[in-house]
Formats: C-alpha cells, sequence, structure tokens
C-alpha cells in the first residue's frame, strides 16, 4: 500500500474516531455536568459574581501580614504527605481529593473567618479549586495565597512539619 | 523492514499492548474531568479554558483508539491519533522535566503523589510513539474485525459473482 493512500486512510479514520471520541465526551461531560459543562462553583476560573463576593488573590507580603495578625487560618490543600513533610505554621490540613470526608475540620470556624488557602505553588490548582469550594460552602471571607508553599518557603517565613 | 510490518504476530501483540495501554489511561481520566484538568494545568502549557476543552475530549479519543487497536478496526487511524496524542504528551513531560516541575504526569492516574514527570516517562512516550508509527504502517490483520469484515465481503462477492 503506497504512503498517500495508507495516509489518507489513516487520515480518514482518525478524523472518525476523533469527531465520536469528542461526540461522546461532550455526552457524558453533558449528563454528569462535568468537564466543560461543569456548574460555575466547581470551575476554577470563575469570575466574581454581584451576590457572591469571589476569593481574591494575594500576594506573599499579604499573606505574612494575615499570618502576623494572627487571625487568619490557613488552608493547606496538598496532599496529607506533602503536609506532613513541611507546612505554613498552624496551617490545618484539608487535601482538595478528600475534601468531602474532611471539610469536618471547618466546622468549628465561625463563616466570616479569614481563610487562606494555598497549594505548592504557581503549578497547582487546588488553592483555587479550594477556595471555591469553601466560598460555596457559605465561608465569606476566603483568600487564595497562588504562589503558595514554595514561595513562602523561599521567604523562610515560619514553617513547621509534623504528622495530623 | 517490510516483514515486520506485515508479522502478523507482532501486529497483534503490538495491538494488544497498545490497546491495553490506551484503555487503562483513558477510564479515570474520563469518569474525572476534573482531575484531569488540573493534571493538564499543572503543566503550565495552556490556559484552563483549553485544559477543560482537552479533558473533556482527550480520554474519550484514547478510549476508542484503545477499543480500535484491540479489536482492530479502524487500526490505521487509531495509529494516526496516538501517534499526534503522543508526540504532544511528549513534548508536555518533555517540557515539565526541562522546567523543574515536580508534577504527576496525570497519565495513567490522577493520584498527585504517582507517575512524578521524569526522564523514564519521556522514555515510556517515546516507545509507544514508535509503537504507534509501526502500527500506522503495519499490514498485518490476525484477529482483527477488519480480517473479519474483508472475508464476509470477499464471500458476499464470489457469491453474487461480483
Amino acid at each position: 500500500m503506497g504512503i498517500s493512500i495508507t495516509f489518507r486512510q489513516a487520515l480518514r479514520e482518525g478524523l472518525f474516531i476523533a469527531a465520536v471520541g469528542c461526540a461522546l465526551g461532550l455526552m457524558y461531560t453533558g449528563v454528569t455536568g462535568q468537564g466543560m459543562f461543569a456548574s460555575r462553583e466547581s470551575s476554577a476560573d470563575r469570575k466574581s459574581d454581584a451576590d457572591e463576593p469571589a476569593p481574591e488573590f494575594v500576594e506573599y507580603n499579604d499573606a505574612l501580614e494575615f499570618y502576623r495578625s494572627g487571625k487568619a487560618v490557613f488552608v493547606d490543600a496538598r496532599h496529607a504527605f506533602d503536609y506532613e513533610l513541611g507546612h505554613i505554621s498552624g496551617a490545618i490540613n484539608l487535601p482538595l481529593k478528600e475534601y468531602d470526608e474532611k471539610k469536618g475540620v471547618l466546622a468549628s470556624f465561625p463563616k466570616d473567618a479569614l481563610l487562606v488557602t494555598y497549594c505548592d505553588g504557581q503549578e497547582c490548582n487546588s488553592s483555587v479549586e479550594m477556595a471555591l469550594k469553601l466560598s460555596a460552602e457559605g465561608f465569606s471571607n476566603v483568600k487564595i495565597f497562588f504562589d503558595g508553599w514554595r514561595e513562602w518557603e523561599s521567604h523562610h517565613a515560619s514553617t513547621e512539619k509534623s504528622s495530623q | 523492514m517490510k516483514k515486520l510490518l506485515s508479522n502478523e504476530y507482532l501486529v497483534l501483540m503490538v495491538r494488544i499492548i497498545l490497546g491495553c495501554v490506551f484503555i487503562v489511561a483513558s477510564i479515570e481520566k474520563a469518569a474525572n474531568p476534573a482531575s484531569f484538568v488540573q493534571s493538564i494545568g499543572n503543566y503550565r502549557l495552556v490556559s484552563f479554558d483549553v485544559a477543560t476543552v482537552m479533558a473533556t475530549v482527550l480520554p474519550w479519543i484514547e478510549l476508542l483508539c484503545g477499543l480500535a487497536f484491540l479489536f482492530g478496526l479502524f487500526t490505521r487511524g487509531g495509529a494516526f491519533l496516538s501517534f499526534i496524542m503522543l508526540i504532544v504528551f511528549t513534548a508536555a513531560v518533555t517540557s515539565a522535566v526541562l522546567q523543574g516541575l515536580d508534577i504527576s504526569c496525570g497519565c495513567f492516574t490522577q493520584d498527585p503523589t504517582v507517575g512524578k514527570v521524569g526522564w523514564m516517562k519521556v522514555g515510556e512516550n517515546v516507545l509507544l510513539t514508535g509503537a504507534s508509527v509501526f502500527l500506522l504502517f503495519s499490514t498485518g490483520i490476525r484477529l482483527s474485525l477488519e480480517r473479519y469484515f474483508r472475508t464476509r465481503n470477499a464471500a458476499v462477492d464470489t457469491r453474487t459473482g461480483g
């Protein structure tokens, strides 16, 4: 079989598979409300809403100020393993993937408590997703420390190692 | 080379291996696109919106490619698509390694502690890319639906004198 015939057949079949794959993906996510059809609450790039204040992004200096004020609760959205290796002093661990099972750790905090979410750093979105979940939960004063653990650690700010 | 490409057993083996790899890789991603969006986002190569679209459709295309290899139907198309996808995945993993990102690959599972990116992962992807190219040009159709349909059509042609 010539190269051009092989290529044409591959292209034709490939387009067919891609089209069916796209249709299945859209159907599945449409029916289950995931992916492109996820509700705005679970969408990490949600823009601010008129009724609900959107979680605000804060830089290291603001995060440090919140930390020093002693009024902020830092919420570490990373995996428990990473948390145990080191975290912002006093932070509570609430891994994003175990949110539903472990969200009880927030029960003792008032809904207007200042919560600052963080994860590893700019390469992760868990801090954003966590902030959106907390907002959806009714917490009205949630901030996102997007530069996260790496930035905090690079400034040699207060950290601790522990198991939960 | 021609001998290898037409070796029925070799082609069958590559089809089964690549088919299983693609099917296993696609299932968790297809079922949980939100985690996959995060995995794609970790590479810091595309925007959140692009990652969402990719997470919505890519796992299903992977799944269909896997099924195509396993059943031996549209194998060439599946090989073509898997080749393109694997080139993109390899480039993404390489870029993550070069950037020094400590992230999980997101290739088979969305567990952040499993399958950290590294040169091993790049090597795996290069091997799979080679397997895709092999299937793209292979001519063996042993134990495939393609062979079944060809035989049936030939039988019908013979009966109708076509």
